[in-house]
């Protein structure tokens, strides 16, 4: 009883939380891109449907490339009001109008946090955690508090996999609800269908047929039965879907006037973006693929003051961590998460608004990852905390020996004075560093003891923290001033998550190719009999020998955007612009992919032939002789037993790759094209571009130095990597 | 396992070739301007193969690499800079990795994961304060301020190294030199020390090679060209407005990389067995 009170209290909290800075946001967002344009649409609505003039309702096509429903919706929230001049109707890409007519402007973004509102309580319902997540999104805050196409669209999707999850893939009332949301998301933005697809994807496996009779000949008696059966089977498996995807078509058509005369708006609208897509307006905002990333890991950056919480890259954190548990608690959640984030990566345009059509199953999962990775550790650990834990398992502290301790010192004291003065002591000097705004333009004063002055003053309050931003510098004076937390802090909660997510990514992929290339290469080299194995491992091994800037040259070499192999080979007429490879940031990651799979595979082949030979031959001979094929073998006979073995070289390459530097600075190529050594030296150099910025610099390494700890900590949960840490 | 057909054979051999292709080409596109001496500044024209085979690139590269420093010059800075931090992270860190290696004291696991951490830092990890504090005492400009720099960021990498190390001799051997009256130094020196010897060896090298290969530091810290080292020269070459021809260049960097690929040939035994330990059973 007390339990399902709970419950209820935490889904009314999150739901007033989330009207509540909802409100907020209407009250202090300023008016911004668009939203001119679907008011206006609304005001039009409004005018025909006071007039009684159904024609314009079904005809007025201005910002014919989203379905009409949402500016429907806004158009009765403003019916009675007060009639306002009608707005123009602009080009989707001007600027964002200065004013609108204030209370058709109030209302309508009321409506738009209402609706937010709602998908909060709805996925409250399903988890009070999830609804919290999805509450606090700053992007989501924003974008159901503006006159935007998201919110009803955010909702009825979200309201579509929620009732399709308590049908439990049977045809009932749920399924047809369901069905019905879908049709309205579909009337609302396109984008939002993705979840129908999930649904999709979920449903037909969840009810796969068991085995469908296979046909062998079309002669026999036998062969037209169990064809007939067949043909049940089929029916028993897609009837329901195929009702369902019907019915959620006719309520589309319903409520999407446009269509009430002809299909052809709809392709209409579809062609239209597919061809923004490709516009100029598109490209040059000059996102890279991975910008939805970045646009998840952090909260939105405009605005400051108007969001209270912004912990957007640690729900994303927790997400990515939940994520196995959502696949395996609710699968078509999962699917979904997977689908839309696919699809925000494969198109080309990236804006920021189009992360709503994930946030509730990122939500979700973040629900599930805080469950396993914080609330199971924390209760795990207050129980270790209790008295008689300690008796009960027998672990008890054991008592350091003085003696040792006192004939280790000598033995310490060299290495440990030496540390301190060129490792500790810098380090601490660098903490110091973050804490003010010091710069090229103060440096004088800082030499001179200004840094620890200024946090001194700081710290005794003295002084009061001045204003500095990561890219924006500080105040430019000649003193060195206190700046407080405030880079680190904006570091830590996704101030440079554009670099942070170029980061991980990197790592990530370069360490996939490398380890791909490497194993592959080692198995190709273990296979018996294989000739002139020795040389081939020694040409090989060569990119790994060479030193990783002569690595990088060579490369460039290649590369280079004037003089290049690659430009030169083409032999491009002098009068033909040449094609800059490093100017889109796409083409420059494969570049530079490509010339780190060269240098990091050689260590990845070493490592995997060395494991190689540790796997006992008997064992391939045992599943030979259960018949295991070529595959099958290296399934289930090699890979379990090399994995433990390549894991320590895979660990110790992914550190590396997430330090790398002088591919970046070799290749000259500019943020986010920048790993976060790479930015930091950038912003140092007291003769670079925007280099000078020392405090921005020092805060940038301690926050690496922290991503760092927490990488290390993480890996070595699975491996005992750090006892072979060697040059790789 | 049964031995591979003859067409196995030939796709292996194929595929090899392939990897062996991607290798090679990019290196053979650096190698080869290094004997042409038809390449005047940048490479104009696509081409494979040196215009006018010649040696004539390396020796000017031997007499004047670049500003107006001879080969040996640099190569000495280098050498002097990489080598001084190699031997100062062997002589400050070895008793520190031999006292983690064998005694137990507080802060025993908070040290070890410190020395970890530093030995996977980025090298700019230290770079901001370091810059600093040596401007602080004077030393920024000069090589011995570049050791210092270099020193930081790989003796925590050696001393981690050295650890496994010392830990690889059983410590029976050093129980019973103790119990024939062998004090603790005499033991280090006489028993653990010489049999730790070979690994010891490489991480000091590799301690060298990471100073011996740097040059973003270096250019950061040092201002005038007498204190340029080899690696700094080619990124230099590259970096700067001075760039005198590519076929400088990539002689200059495969004199630098020659000796580098050799040790590496040498000790890659080594390096690659530090992962398998406490694998094999």
């Amino acid at each position: 009883m007390t339990r399902s009170w709970l419950y209820v209290t935490c889904i009314i909290a999150v739901t007033l939380l989330a009207l509540g800075v909802r409100l907020r946001a209407v009250e202090m967002l300023p008016v911004d891109y668009d939203e001119d344009d679907y008011l206006g649409a609304a005001q039009r609505y409004a005018r025909a449907i006071n007039a009684g003039d159904w024609g314009e309702v079904i005809h007025y096509d201005f910002n014919y490339e989203h379905p009409p429903l949402t500016k429907l919706v806004y158009g009765l929230a403003i019916l009675k009001l007060p009639e306002a001049p009608l707005l123009p109707e602009l080009d989707s890409t001007a600027p964002p109008a200065k004013s609108l007519p204030e209370i058709q402007f109030k209302v309508a973004r009321l409506v738009s946090a209402a609706f937010g509102t709602l998908e909060v309580l709805a996925l409250a319902i399903l988890n009070p955690l999830a609804g919290f997540f999805l509450a606090i999104n700053t992007w989501q805050i924003k974008y159901t508090s503006q006159i935007m196409l998201e919110p009803l669209p955010a909702l009825t999707s979200t309201l579509a996999v929620l009732f399709y999850t308590r049908s439990r893939a049977k045809w009932n009332g749920w399924v047809l609800l369901s069905a019905i949301a879908l049709g309205l998301t579909a009337a609302s933005k396109y984008v939002y269908c993705l979840a129908g697809i999930a649904i999709l994807a979920d449903w037909l496996w969840v009810t796969r047929p068991a085995s469908l009779p296979r046909l062998r000949s079309w002669s026999s008696e036998a062969s037209f039965h169990r064809e007939g059966i067949r043909l049940t089977a089929l029916a028993r498996w897609l009837g329901p879907v195929i009702l369902w995807g019907v019915v959620s078509i006719l309520v589309f058509v319903v409520f999407n006037p446009r269509l009430w005369v002809g299909s052809s708006p709809l392709s209409q609208a579809l062609l239209y973006h597919f061809d923004y897509a490709q516009s100029e307006h598109v490209r040059r905002a000059g996102f890279p693929v991975w910008q939805p990333l970045v646009w998840l890991s952090m909260p939105v950056p405009w605005h400051p003051g108007v969001f209270l919480i912004s912990i957007d890259l640690f729900v994303s954190l927790l997400a990515v961590l939940g994520l196995r548990r959502l696949w395996a608690r609710q699968p078509v959640f999962a699917l979904w998460l997977v689908i839309a984030l696919l699809f925000l990566l494969v198109w080309p345009t990236k804006w920021p608004q189009y992360i709503l059509i994930l946030t509730a199953p990122l939500s979700l999962s973040a629900a599930e990852g805080a469950r396993a990775k914080l609330w199971q550790p924390l209760l795990n650990w207050l129980d270790r905390l209790r008295p008689g834990f300690r008796a009960r398992t027998g672990l008890s502290q054991g008592r350091l020996g003085w003696r040792d301790t006192r004939r280790a010192l000598p033995w310490l004291l060299p290495g440990a004075i030496a540390l301190s003065l060129i490792a500790l002591f810098p380090l601490i000097y660098q903490a110091a560093m973050s804490l003010t705004d010091f710069n090229a333009i103060s440096i004088r004063d800082g030499i001179q003891g200004g840094v620890w002055r200024a946090v001194w003053q700081g710290l005794t309050g003295q002084e009061k923290p001045v204003a500095i931003e990561i890219l924006g510098g500080g105040s430019g004076g000649r003193q060195v001033h206190y700046a407080g937390p405030t880079l680190l802090l904006q570091l830590i909660f996704g101030g440079a998550s554009g670099l942070l997510v170029f980061n991980v990514m990197w790592m990530v992929l370069s360490v996939g190719l490398q380890t791909l290339l490497g194993l592959g290469v080692a198995l190709l080299l273990h296979r018996h009999g294989v000739r002139f194995r020795g040389w081939w491992r020694a040409v090989f091994i060569l990119p790994w020998a060479i030193p990783e800037f002569v690595g990088a040259l060579v490369w460039l070499r290649i590369f280079e955007s004037r003089y290049g192999w690659l430009i030169l080979a083409q032999n491009i007429p002098k009068d033909v612009p040449l094609p800059d490879y490093f100017e889109n940031p796409n083409t420059a990651l494969l570049i530079l992919l490509i010339a780190a799979t060269w240098y990091g595979f050689p260590f990845i082949m070493l490592a995997a032939t060395a494991g190689l030979k540790l796997v006992p031959i008997d064992v391939y001979e045992a599943a030979a002789i259960d018949g295991a094929s070529g595959w099958t073998q290296f399934r289930y006979v090699t890979l379990p037993l090399l994995f433990p073995l390549l894991l320590p070289a895979v660990i110790i390459r992914s550190i590396f790759a997430f330090n790398q530097f002088y591919l970046f600075i070799a290749m000259r190529t500019s943020p986010p094209l920048v790993t976060l050594a790479t930015a930091s030296y950038y912003i140092f150099s007291p003769t670079g571009y925007f280099g000078g910025q020392f405090a921005v610099s020092a805060a940038i390494n301690l926050f690496t130095v922290l991503v760092l700890v927490v990488l290390i900590l993480w890996f070595n949960r699975w491996s005992k990597a750090a006892e072979g840490v060697t040059y790789a | 396992m049964h031995k591979l057909k003859w067409w196995q054979q030939l796709t292996t051999q194929v595929g090899l070739t392939l990897v062996a292709l991607f290798v090679l080409a990019p290196i053979w596109g650096v190698v080869y301007l290094a004997f042409d001496g038809g390449v005047k500044g940048w490479p104009v024209t696509f081409r494979i193969w040196p215009e006018q085979f010649t040696f004539g690139v390396f020796q000017q590269v031997w007499e004047r690499p670049s500003q107006n420093l001879p080969f040996l010059g640099i190569l000495k800075n280098s050498l002097f800079v990489s080598g001084g931090a190699a031997l100062l992270s062997l002589v400050f860190g070895a008793s520190m990795a031999y006292a983690f290696a064998r005694y137990r004291f507080p802060g025993r696991r908070v040290g070890l994961f410190g020395l970890l951490a530093g030995a996977l830092l980025p090298p700019v990890a230290l770079m901001t304060p370091l810059y600093v504090l040596l401007t602080v005492i004077g030393l920024r400009t000069s090589l011995v301020g570049l050791m210092i720099v270099y020193t930081a960021f790989a003796m925590p990498f050696c001393i981690w190294n050295m650890r496994a190390a010392f830990q690889s001799v059983p410590k029976e051997l050093e129980e019973s030199a103790f119990l024939d009256g062998a004090t603790p130094l005499i033991t280090f020196w006489k028993v653990t020390l010489p049999l730790a010897l070979p690994s010891i060896a490489v991480a000091t090298l590799i301690a060298f090679l990471i100073g011996y290969s740097e040059f973003a530091m270096g250019w950061l810290f040092v201002e005038k060209p007498q204190t340029v080292t080899l690696a700094m020269a080619i990124a230099g070459m590259v970096q700067g407005s001075t760039l005198e021809s590519w076929s400088k260049l990539a002689a200059l960097a495969i004199l630098m990389s020659l000796p580098v690929v050799v040790i590496f040939f040498a000790l890659q035994r080594y390096l690659i067995d530090r992962l398998l330990i406490g694998r094999i059973e």
